[in-house]
């Protein structure tokens, strides 16, 4: 949507869109970067990659919100 | 109610989900027509009715049902369908007043008389709303914005160094089409679910220590139980409509999200 | 059959988040039906109604609006008019006064052009009795003074002509020394 198409109700829909997205990315950022991590542990029998992982992807969604709706 | 056997045992037992939840046939032999089943049944007539009895003949001066129900028609326009449809709104209340409305009886039916079940606190029945609504999204984002496109706006979303997408893309894909589709059923089961359950634990605290085995010590605890059931059932109202009103705004941010692009 | 679906149905109850086949399907009549009925057939007379409500209210405002614009325009016009008239009245009332006082100075004029013939007629009528008077006068004085002078002179005059040339000779003479005493 280009910038003087924006109404009015599109920052309350901005900020809902944000509010309802952070735990959809947060959770797919954990479950990709952690499941791979996962596998990498069970691959090379490890186990410190499922943690690294799990925090990477906490990391990522975080940043990637913060991209798209914080600013 | 498979619920009253714990009350066999002198000790009081809080109920468990699989006592709160699970239920046999109404009907020896009808298998598939259970409490559910049913209340999912009286939902829908009911729900037709009220909107049939509101809006089969509406006059341009309302009276009666139709004051009622317009005031349901233009919560749902305003707080739900408009804030992310536009001026699209108007195309897609149908289905998000229906979301609404069912939902929201689904839900009441934890709290009415008798009845006491919430609908949606079985997986079954807003998942396949979350799945009608996961599918129309994807219908929609595909025929507005091309299979390619659909994609790539959401998998690409502008603005990023361009390496990070190979990290933020899964995440995306990940976020919007799986987990997304998931937590809009989840949610509000699982708000259902957890409602029903200290419902009925306070519900089955008052009737044990004030029926069952009343002591002059166990009947404080009775009264307690009846107080928090009544404070409760309240709080439930005001959690099932909101949970309906989410769950219709959801769908409706889905399909606004669908119809254009994220910027 | 029967059984299976039993086992199912208590094995399912132990995990909340596997939904019952039973109750999907169950789920996706109860929603198509609603969605059918509510959405499809009840959504768009409740929008019709609603569109024709804001229609009847603004259009209630539109006709308010125009009602009062034109009775303002009413109102303008008659105003012209008054004014037009009171500016009519005023033109005619000058027109009259114009006229009134042109009337005036023509009966003005009329009346002393009718004086003044009046008055020439009576000085031509003067003239005219004066010259009458004067001839008669003088063939009476001609007879007066013959007698007289015929009395007093004894002097008969019987002779016509010589006594008129005596008269006349003797009006001459008075008529030059009365001219000579004028000037």
């Amino acid at each position: 949507m280009s910038e003087q198409e924006r109404r009015p109700e599109d920052d309350g829909q901005d900020f809902a869109n944000a509010a309802w997205s952070i735990p959809s990315y947060l959770l797919a950022g954990m479950a990709i970067y952690g499941g791979g991590g996962w596998l990498l542990d069970r691959w090379l029998d490890t186990s410190a990659f499922f943690p690294i992982g799990v925090v990477l992807g906490i990391v990522l969604s975080v940043y990637l919100v913060y991209r798209k709706y914080g600013r | 109610m498979s619920a009253l056997t714990v009350l066999a045992d002198d000790q009081f037992k809080a109920p468990s989900p699989d006592e709160l939840f699970t239920f046999t046939p109404i009907i020896p032999g009808v298998d598939w027509f259970t409490k559910p089943v049913l209340l999912a049944l009286l939902s829908s007539v009911v729900v037709i009715g009220f909107c049939w009895a509101a809006f089969a003949n509406p006059k341009v001066v309302p009276r009666g049902v139709q004051n009622v129900a317009e005031y349901g028609y233009m919560f749902v326009r305003d707080q739900v369908a408009r804030p992310f449809l536009g001026k699209d709104a108007d195309r897609w209340m149908g289905l998000l007043l229906t979301l609404f409305f069912l939902v929201f009886l689904w839900n009441i039916m934890g709290v009415i008389p008798i009845l006491q079940f919430p609908v949606a606190s079985h997986i079954a029945f807003p998942a396949v709303l979350a799945i009608s609504i996961y599918v129309l999204k994807v219908y929609l984002g595909v025929k507005h914005q091309g299979a390619v496109g659909y994609f790539k706006n959401m998998m690409f979303p502008p603005g990023l160094p361009k390496p990070i997408y190979i990290l933020l893309s899964p995440i995306e894909f990940l976020s919007n089409m799986i987990i997304a589709p998931f937590t809009h059923a989840v949610r509000l089961f699982a708000n259902m679910f957890a409602g029903h359950m200290l419902l009925a634990f306070f519900s089955m605290v008052g009737f044990w220590f004030l029926f069952e085995k009343l002591t002059p010590l166990g009947a404080t605890v009775g009264v307690i139980g009846v107080v928090m059931t009544i404070i409760f059932t309240a709080f439930e109202i005001f959690i099932q409509f909101l949970q309906a009103f989410l769950f219709a705004m959801l769908a409706s941010m889905y399909i606004g999200g669908a119809l254009h692009a994220e910027h | 059959m029967t059984m299976a679906a039993t086992i199912l149905a208590a094995e399912e109850g132990s995990n909340p988040l596997i939904p019952h086949t039973f109750e999907l399907v169950v789920g996706i009549f109860s929603f198509f039906v609603v969605l059918f009925f509510v959405g499809r057939l009840l959504v768009p007379r409740i929008q019709k109604t609603l569109a024709e409500r804001t229609d009847a209210i603004e259009g209630g405002i539109k006709r308010a609006e125009e009602a009062q614009a034109e009775a303002l325009n009413l109102q303008k016009q008659y105003r012209d008019q008054l004014a037009e008239a009171r500016h009519e009245a005023a033109r005619l009332r000058e027109e009259a006064r114009e006229q009134a006082a042109q009337i005036r100075a023509e009966l003005r004029e009329d009346a002393q052009a009718e004086a003044r013939r009046l008055v020439e007629a009576a000085h031509a009528q003067i003239e005219a009795d004066r010259q009458a008077a004067f001839a008669q006068l003088r063939t009476e004085i001609g007879r007066l003074s013959t007698d007289l002078a015929s009395r007093i002179v004894g002097e008969s005059l019987e002779d016509e002509a010589r006594q008129s040339r005596v008269v006349d000779r003797f009006l001459d003479e008075l008529e030059s020394s009365d001219a000579q005493a004028v000037r």
